[in-house]
């Protein structure tokens, strides 16, 4: 039930009425949440109103965002330009720049030297579509991937791009996709959060990730993503302490939640039921969440699809096995971030140890989905916060570049149910620079998804100081030749 | 003058003017009421001979007369809001002011006190009211046109009395034909001229041609307007039928005129390629260039096939069609037996906000059996979605969700089910998604499957299907997906993708 409703059922005329003596507070606290409900009659519709299930018949029943924090370069890995071969150490041409900003990194640099890719690239899928060597597994797949080429965005660095990507806002505040997806269609497993965060590294010492990006922003708190880990204790703080047993439990959460109740009587903060209806939801995954996430059955193949890492817990690897776990038992959202992407120099290197910890189980997580059928209706998505520009960072050798941020252009792939299979949308021009055909921002690729989850991103909105927030702003537009 | 009143009231209205000016409809009724009571009394007493007082009908004239100039008053407050056809609106305030005018004279030649000092007053008196009566029906006649539109009464006017009152008959209905594949639509007939159908010809016809325009024949589109010819052949953003359309709202020129149906953005850029492509009016789509731009656009049309075969795959298809139990409606769920269904652990979900269909799912129900399968049938025509993955049921559930006749997308997979059940699904024609992991169906079972035409996609990894009995079925079922799953031997070959790459690195190294 929508918070407002329960503060205007509490505070319907009679029960104002009959608590008159409460005090002027109670009222004031009442008319400041619902200005037209208290002396309005019962009808009065609330003002943000949870939606709780789609706006029309969803393609998508659930997503995994596999999120590679950092940016990886879609210029080693699925943006093909023989060009940059061609003119490998001149500079990037001032016509191609037209001088855009760079990043405080880079902006100094006297020369900007057009790096190649070191790694090789070919066709792969009925789509030919170019994918580099780096990439053995994903190539596999081919069939089942859609790419966006043309993905942009306005930040160019990493917070602000990825608090981008997941909130539709550069500032921090705003609630995280899988919150709008928790709050606008709900959950198909009541004994599961909806909306659940999984976290990786590829290497340490690389940018950092804060909890903000699973925040619920002004939505209710229930809507927030719980971090789950593989291993042993997979929710921080859900099992019992010693010396407490399950009876025990229950009845401290039964007395709990009546004081919780007279609380609520007295102060009506709809956060009060959020809370409680928290410690309900711990309390049943203190039974679904070793259920869903014993990992114990699986056969050795499975493993071995998922590739060595997949034993580790922790790991990106482990962390795809748990998502298909949880998508399995209808979790909606699934978020996984995986760090290490940032490869400013070293770049050759650094991305053939990080491709090596994703692309075995990504490719793993799609065939294994597939062969469940559950590819019919979920979406799996990959790509990260921008992309990496076409001249070196620092010094450039045959063997050794970096690359700087790039938001004007970088790819994004998704495999799944309601896009088109084997397809490749967008185009970039010869440097992967700039955008030349079918541009996709940030807000049109939010919209798209949330069209696939039957959700229209302009009537999905939450009212908070004043004026109805939406994911994709007051931006987005459903890319609609994407759709199948 | 009108327009001369208007123009100097510049500034928007303030809100008071509004706030009163919408009490004008109200206000107008009462002098309505007022004058054609006092002209039905009035012939009453001709005929009939002093039925009511001389004073009562001098008091209602009185009224009318007060009644009819408040109305004025706030008309005029009224159009001040503007939104009024300017015309129609000139003749209904006069209109208006002079039934206020003749009410005041009527009253007066007929009151006691000044029609003494009026010349000729009884004479005048019935003359007057006459042309207030009459005045009175025609202005109200224009100001119920300016709110309902003109068109108002003789929209569903019948055949006979249209011609009886002089009106042309009703423009025939568009009768194009449905676009069956899109690459043989007829760019004209199919395309275009249903968009100026439904957006431009109401006013652009033979009988109503704005702007001296018609755009109701292939000839007269090439001829143009008064001001000359609308379109450019070739040159689409150039030409006028275009550049109107895309005219901000606000703007004079705007086409279709604010507040009537406007064009959509893929109905302009339809236009807009069809006079870039020269505007032919008796070519086929696929005899004119498809760009990439516009290619979704026609591809959602309708007819699905793709549009330029050497085209971008992407664009080239638009959505797939959606089955028919999605969209159609069913009658909501009976809540009792909703309640039934929930008690059995299962999970009970409307697809949708709009739909009454529903998806059922026994995620956190694994103990869900053959027994409580009995309630499923009382949802049958709503149960789309059906998910008893991982549950205790056998055969004997198959029985009951052969009743569910909507069902789109059936999940069996992990359970005890055989191929002897899967007959019983041979009747679930819109069945698209079944899923079958993980049981120990058959070949045998497997060809109970042949008659499910719709059949899109089915999901056999584990089971005991061979070869031999997916070769039967795909013949049975060329476009029917069949999704198999790894085996040992796959995941090892697939583990060492990996590997060749790294060798092959090795040893240029």
């Amino acid at each position: 039930m929508d918070i407002q409703d329960q503060i205007h059922d509490q505070l319907s005329r009679r029960n104002f009425l009959g608590q008159a003596g409460a005090g002027l507070g109670t009222i004031a606290l009442a008319s400041l949440l619902n200005p037209t409900g208290l002396f309005a009659g019962a009808s009065t519709p609330g003002e943000n109103p949870v939606v709780g299930k789609p706006h029309f018949s969803p393609k998508v029943k659930r997503v995994i965002y596999l999120f590679q924090s950092g940016a990886p370069s879609q210029l080693e890995l699925f943006d093909y330009k023989p060009k940059l071969e061609a003119m490998w150490g001149q500079d990037l041409p001032e016509s191609v720049r037209k001088g855009q900003r760079l990043t405080g990194m880079t902006a100094g640099q006297s020369r900007f030297p057009l790096a190649a890719s070191k790694y090789k690239f070919a066709q792969y899928g009925p789509g030919r579509m170019w994918i580099s060597e780096l990439l053995p597994h994903t190539s596999r797949i081919a069939p089942d991937l859609t790419f966006i080429r043309s993905l942009h965005t306005e930040a160019i660095n990493h917070d602000p791009a990825v608090t981008f990507f997941q909130t539709g806002s550069q500032q921090a505040g705003r609630p995280s996709f899988g919150s709008w997806i928790s709050y606008g269609l709900g959950s198909d497993n009541q004994n599961l959060p909806a909306f659940v965060v999984l976290l990786s590294k590829g290497r340490d010492g690389d940018q950092p990730l804060y909890a903000k990006l699973w925040s619920n922003g002004f939505l209710p708190s229930v809507h927030q993503g719980v971090v789950f880990r593989s291993g042993p204790d997979p929710v921080y703080y859900l099992n019992n302490p010693p010396g407490i047993d399950k009876t025990s439990r229950r009845r401290m959460l039964d007395y709990l939640g009546k004081l919780h109740q007279e609380q609520f009587k007295q102060v009506l903060d709809p956060e009060i039921n959020n809370r409680m209806q928290q410690y309900e939801m711990a309390y049943r995954m203190q039974t679904s969440v070793p259920e869903t996430l014993d990992i114990s059955k699986e056969p050795e193949y499975i493993f071995d699809m998922y590739g060595p890492d997949s034993r580790k817990p922790g790991t990106f690897a482990a962390n795809c096995l748990l998502a298909r776990k949880l998508v399995e038992k209808d979790v909606k959202f699934v978020q996984l971030y995986h760090q290490g992407w940032d490869q400013h120099g070293n770049l050759p290197n650094d991305i053939k140890i990080q491709t090596k910890s994703v692309d075995q189980p990504s490719a793993a997580l799609i065939m294994d989905l597939k062969q469940r059928g559950l590819l019919d209706d979920t979406l799996v998505i990959w790509g990260g916060e921008f992309g990496r520009g076409a001249y070196s960072q620092g010094k450039l050798t045959r063997d050794n570049y970096g690359r700087d941020h790039h938001p004007r252009a970088f790819t994004v792939w998704m495999a799944g149910a309601g896009v088109k299979k084997g397809v490749v949308y967008g185009e970039t021009d010869d440097f992967g620079y700039n955008v030349i055909k079918e541009p996709v921002h940030v807000h049109d690729f939010q919209a798209t998804v949330l069209h696939l989850l039957g959700v229209d991103h302009e009537k999905l909105t939450f009212k908070s100081q004043g004026r109805r927030y939406r994911l994709t702003d007051v931006h987005g537009k459903v890319v609609k030749p994407l759709l199948a | 003058m009108i327009s001369l009143i208007l123009l100097q009231a510049t500034a928007p209205p303030s809100d008071w003017v509004l706030f009163w000016g919408h009490f004008h409809p109200l206000i107008v009724h009462l002098p309505i009421g007022f004058l054609l009571i006092a002209g039905l009394l009035e012939l009453d007493r001709l005929t009939r001979r002093n039925s009511v007082s001389q004073h009562t009908i001098t008091l209602i004239l009185f009224w009318s007369a007060v009644s009819a100039t408040m109305a004025c008053l706030f008309g005029y407050m009224l159009s001040l809001g503007g939104g009024y056809e300017d015309d129609t609106l000139s003749s209904h305030m006069w209109q208006g002011i002079g039934v206020a005018v003749f009410a005041w004279i009527t009253w007066a030649v007929k009151s006691e006190n000044l029609g003494r000092i009026i010349p000729a007053a009884s004479v005048l008196y019935l003359p007057t009211l006459a042309v207030a009566l009459v005045l009175l029906l025609s202005a109200g006649h224009l100001g119920g046109n300016l709110t309902h539109g003109s068109d108002y009464l003789t929209q569903h006017m019948p055949g006979p009395i249209r011609s009886l009152a002089g009106l042309p008959p009703k423009l025939p209905e568009l009768k194009a034909e449905p676009i069956t594949d899109v690459n043989q639509a007829m760019v004209y007939q199919q395309i275009v001229n249903p968009i100026l159908h439904t957006r431009c010809i109401q006013c652009h016809n033979a009988d109503k041609s704005k702007g001296g325009l018609r755009l109701d024949t292939p000839d007269l589109i090439k001829k143009g307007s008064k001001e000359g010819p609308v379109l450019v052949a070739g040159k689409g953003v150039n030409s006028k039928l275009i550049k109107v359309c895309l005219l901000p709202e606000e703007d004079d020129h705007h086409m279709p005129p604010k507040g009537k149906p406007q064009l959509d953005e893929s109905q302009i850029s339809l236009l807009t390629w069809w006079i870039d492509q020269g505007a032919p009016f008796n070519k086929k789509v696929s005899e004119l260039a498809v760009n990439d731009a516009i290619r979704p656009v026609l591809a959602s049309l309708g007819g699905g096939g793709p549009v330029d075969a050497g085209g971008n795959a992407v664009a080239a298809k638009g959505p797939a069609p959606e089955s028919p139990v999605l969209t159609m409606k069913v009658p909501a769920a009976d809540p009792k037996i909703m309640e039934e269904v929930k008690k059995t652990g299962l999970l009970v979900l409307p697809i949708s906000k709009e739909q009454n269909q529903l998806e059922v799912s026994a995620v956190n129900a694994r103990s869900f059996s053959d027994a409580q399968a009995t309630v499923l049938p009382g949802l049958s025509n709503q149960i789309v979605w059906l998910k008893l993955s991982d549950t205790q049921i056998s055969d004997a559930t198959l029985a009951q969700i052969s009743k569910l006749k909507n069902l789109q997308k059936l999940h069996l997979e992990q359970t005890k089910i055989t191929d002897a059940g899967l007959k019983q699904l041979k009747g679930l024609t819109n069945l698209e998604y079944l899923n079958l992991y993980g049981t120990s169906v058959s070949d045998a079972g497997l060809a109970e499957l042949a008659s499910i035409k719709n059949l899109k996609t089915v999901y056999l990894w584990q089971t005991k299907v061979t070869e031999n009995g997916l070769a039967m079925l795909k013949k049975a079922l060329p476009n029917l997906e069949i999704v198999g799953g790894v085996t040992e031997q796959a995941v090892a070959e697939f583990a060492k993708a990996g590997q060749e790459a790294k060798t092959a690195e090795e040893k240029k190294n």
